[in-house]
C-alpha cells in the first residue's frame, strides 16, 4: 500500500514536471509564430512602401552573373567576356521585375504518364539609366551588381 | 596709331582664325551606330558594333547624354571608337537597350538566350585636336 501510494506520487510528481517542461516550448513556438507574423507585416510593409508615386521614387537592385567561355586567350578578355554576359543577365533581371516574365508552360501525358514537359519564358523590353554599381570576378564568374532609380516622372505620359 | 589707322595682315590673321574657329564649331559630323550582342546560357556568344556615315541628314536634336573621346591617332570615329570600346559601350548601355530574352526548361534542363540591341540611332560627331565629342541626336 506504502509502495503504490509512493508511485502514484511520483507519477504525478512526473507529469507535473512534464507539463513544466512542456509550457516552456509552447512559449516559444508562441513567440516564433508571432515573429513570424511580424516579418510578414514588415514585408506587406514594404511591399506597400514599394509603390510608384509622386513623392517615392523606387530603387532596383539586381545582380547578375556571367561566365567566361573556355577558349579565351587571356584573363583579360575572360572577364571582358564574362562582364559583358553579367550585364546582359543584369538588365534581363531588371526587365523581369519592372515588365514582368511572359510564362508558358506544356505537359505531355500519355498513358498517365508525363512524356515531355516545357517551360518557357520571355521578356521584351528597353532599359534605360542602369547604372553598375560593383563587379565581381572570381573563379571565371562575374558578378554585376546593377542598379535603376524609377522615378514618377519617367511613366506619365 | 598703327591701331587706329589699321593693320591689313593682323585683321587678315584674325578673320582667318575666326573662320577656322567657327567651322570648327559647326564642323560636326553625323553617323549612324548600332549595337547588338547575344549571351547564350551565361555566355557571350556573339557581338556586334556596326558605325556608318550618315549620308542623309539626320532628324532630330541633341541630348545632354554626351561622350568626349580622346582622338586615336588615325583622326577618325571607328579608330577612336576602337581605341576607347569599353567606355563606348558603357555609355551605349545608358543611352536605353532594349532587352530581349527567351528560357526554356525541357526535361528539367534550362537553357536560355538574352538578346541586347542598342537600335541604329543617329550621333552627331564633333572632332577637334585633341577629342572627338559623340552625341545622340532624338
Amino acid at each position: 500500500m506504502k509502495n503504490s501510494l509512493f508511485l502514484a506520487a511520483l507519477l504525478s510528481t512526473s507529469l507535473l514536471v512534464a507539463a513544466e517542461t512542456v509550457q516552456p516550448q509552447e512559449i516559444q513556438i508562441s513567440e516564433q509564430a508571432s515573429s513570424i507574423n511580424s516579418a510578414s507585416s514588415e514585408a506587406a510593409q514594404e511591399n506597400q512602401e514599394q509603390i510608384l508615386s509622386a513623392e517615392n521614387d523606387i530603387l532596383i537592385s539586381v545582380t547578375g552573373q556571367g561566365v567566361a567561355p573556355m577558349n579565351t586567350s587571356s584573363p583579360a578578355q575572360a572577364y571582358a567576356l564574362a562582364k559583358r554576359a553579367a550585364v546582359a543577365d543584369a538588365y534581363r533581371l531588371i526587365a523581369e521585375k519592372v515588365k514582368g516574365v511572359r510564362v508558358d508552360g506544356q505537359d505531355l501525358i500519355k498513358n498517365m504518364m508525363v512524356q515531355r514537359s516545357t517551360i518557357r519564358t520571355s521578356v521584351n523590353a528597353m532599359v534605360k539609366n542602369a547604372n553598375i554599381v560593383e563587379t565581381n570576378f572570381k573563379e571565371g564568374l562575374c558578378e554585376v551588381e546593377m542598379e535603376i532609380l524609377l522615378s514618377y516622372s519617367q511613366f506619365v505620359q | 596709331m598703327r591701331s587706329r589707322n589699321g593693320n591689313p595682315s593682323l585683321l587678315l590673321s584674325v578673320c582667318a582664325i575666326t573662320l577656322f574657329s567657327l567651322s570648327n564649331l559647326f564642323g560636326f559630323e553625323e553617323y549612324l551606330i548600332s549595337y547588338r550582342y547575344v549571351v547564350k546560357d551565361a555566355i557571350l556568344y556573339n557581338e556586334s558594333l556596326q558605325v556608318s556615315h550618315a549620308m542623309l541628314p539626320c532628324k532630330g536634336h541633341p541630348t545632354l547624354q554626351t561622350i568626349d573621346l580622346p582622338l586615336a591617332k588615325e583622326d577618325s570615329i571607328l579608330s577612336t571608337i576602337k581605341e576607347n570600346q569599353e567606355e563606348f559601350i558603357e555609355y551605349i548601355h545608358r543611352l536605353g537597350m532594349q532587352v530581349e530574352h527567351q528560357g526554356e526548361t525541357l526535361q528539367s534542363m534550362h537553357t536560355s538566350t538574352t538578346i541586347l540591341t542598342l537600335p541604329t540611332t543617329c550621333f552627331k560627331v564633333e572632332i577637334n585636336e585633341i577629342s572627338a565629342k559623340i552625341t545622340p541626336l532624338k
